[in-house]
């Protein structure tokens, strides 16, 4: 099934591949998978610092810190609920 | 227009690495980092009055380097470039070195790099773009006598590129070091004669390296071309090493 390319986490997908240079495309990240470990995307400690400075940039979503981090960005799900919601 | 901040630019090699950049594109535009002494470096802004400026930088103090930095970002939009050249030696044998000469070679050369560094790495991961060159010394490699505080932190600067190189890869960011060795700045214009003598006859090439051709390699470090060079310590010192 493709997904809605406006879509709120089509464009997080889209964003997390252009600035993490993923070779993955946006329907092959599920909105459950998780981004980081080897049970899912496999993303790294660089990758969420990269990850956190583009969702700020792109989406105007300010991560407090690390702590907050680490719920946020546990997948695309979460990070589309941070946005959503304003904060984080 | 490339916005490119040097620390130390009123010093000889300071001066040369921001008339590199001036020469190389009227789209450069240089600020220059200076701590108490500006002379050389007003000149410099005077006579490239659209493309250069002179900024107050206590490199050892975290805040002056955010304030620096937001400045040129309302200023100019955009930080391109950043070479941390701001150093000084304070020689002595470690069995009588001062602590205090430790500590202010070791915040000077290395802690302000790690400033530095931190406080234009979000915004150049921001831009997914970015060039930082750390000038280390060929004291680093070499590690002579009478110099544990500054070879030590100079080491620590080449250390320092080479990690952060690996964090900041992904982001567009490249991070180099090099290694200049004798260099003819004001540092050696202090040197005795004889001893001056003496250190030439140690250079295979027999002469003094002169800060254009250091400043040369630090824009090439800094320029598109160079791209694909990341976490490199390019050592500049006519074939000692």
């Amino acid at each position: 099934m493709s997904e809605d390319p406006a879509s709120l986490h089509h464009r997080i997908k889209s964003v997390m591949i252009d600035e993490l240079m993923l070779q993955e495309s946006p329907e092959e990240i599920s909105d459950d998978e998780p981004l980081f470990g080897p049970e899912g995307l496999g993303l790294d400690s660089v990758d969420a610092l990269q990850l956190v400075v583009a969702l700020e940039k792109n989406f105007g979503l300010k991560i407090a810190d690390a702590e907050a981090a680490k719920g946020v960005l546990a997948n695309v799900n979460s990070i589309a609920e941070a946005i959503e919601s304003g904060s984080a | 227009m490339r916005t490119i901040l040097i620390t130390g630019a009123n010093g000889g090699l300071g001066q040369a690495i921001a008339r590199a950049f001036l020469h190389e594109s009227t789209e450069n535009r240089v600020v220059l980092g200076v701590r108490s002494n500006r002379e050389d470096a007003d000149v410099l802004a005077a006579e490239n009055a659209d493309r250069a400026e002179v900024v107050s930088l206590e490199v050892t103090d975290p805040a002056a380097w955010e304030s620096v930095v937001s400045g040129i970002l309302d200023r100019h939009g955009r930080l391109d470039v950043l070479v941390n050249n701001a150093g000084f030696h304070r020689d002595g044998l470690l069995a009588t070195m001062p602590r205090k000469d430790w500590d202010s070679v070791r915040d000077a050369n290395l802690d302000a790099v790690f400033h530095g560094c931190q406080a234009v790495i979000k915004p150049m991961m921001s831009r997914r773009s970015g060039r930082i060159v750390n000038i280390s010394s060929l004291s680093a490699l070499l590690a002579p006598m009478g110099q544990t505080n500054y070879a030590a932190a100079k080491a620590g600067v080449i250390a320092l590129t080479q990690s952060l190189a690996k964090e900041t890869a992904r982001s567009g960011i490249t991070v180099n070091a090099v290694c200049p060795g004798f260099v003819d700045t004001d540092g050696l214009a202090d040197v005795d004669p004889e001893r001056k003598k003496a250190l030439v006859r140690t250079i295979p090439m027999r002469r003094f390296g002169k800060p254009e051709e250091v400043a040369a390699a630090v824009r090439f470090l800094a320029g598109e071309e160079a791209a694909y060079i990341t976490g490199a310590t390019l050592k500049i010192d006519g074939g000692i090493l």
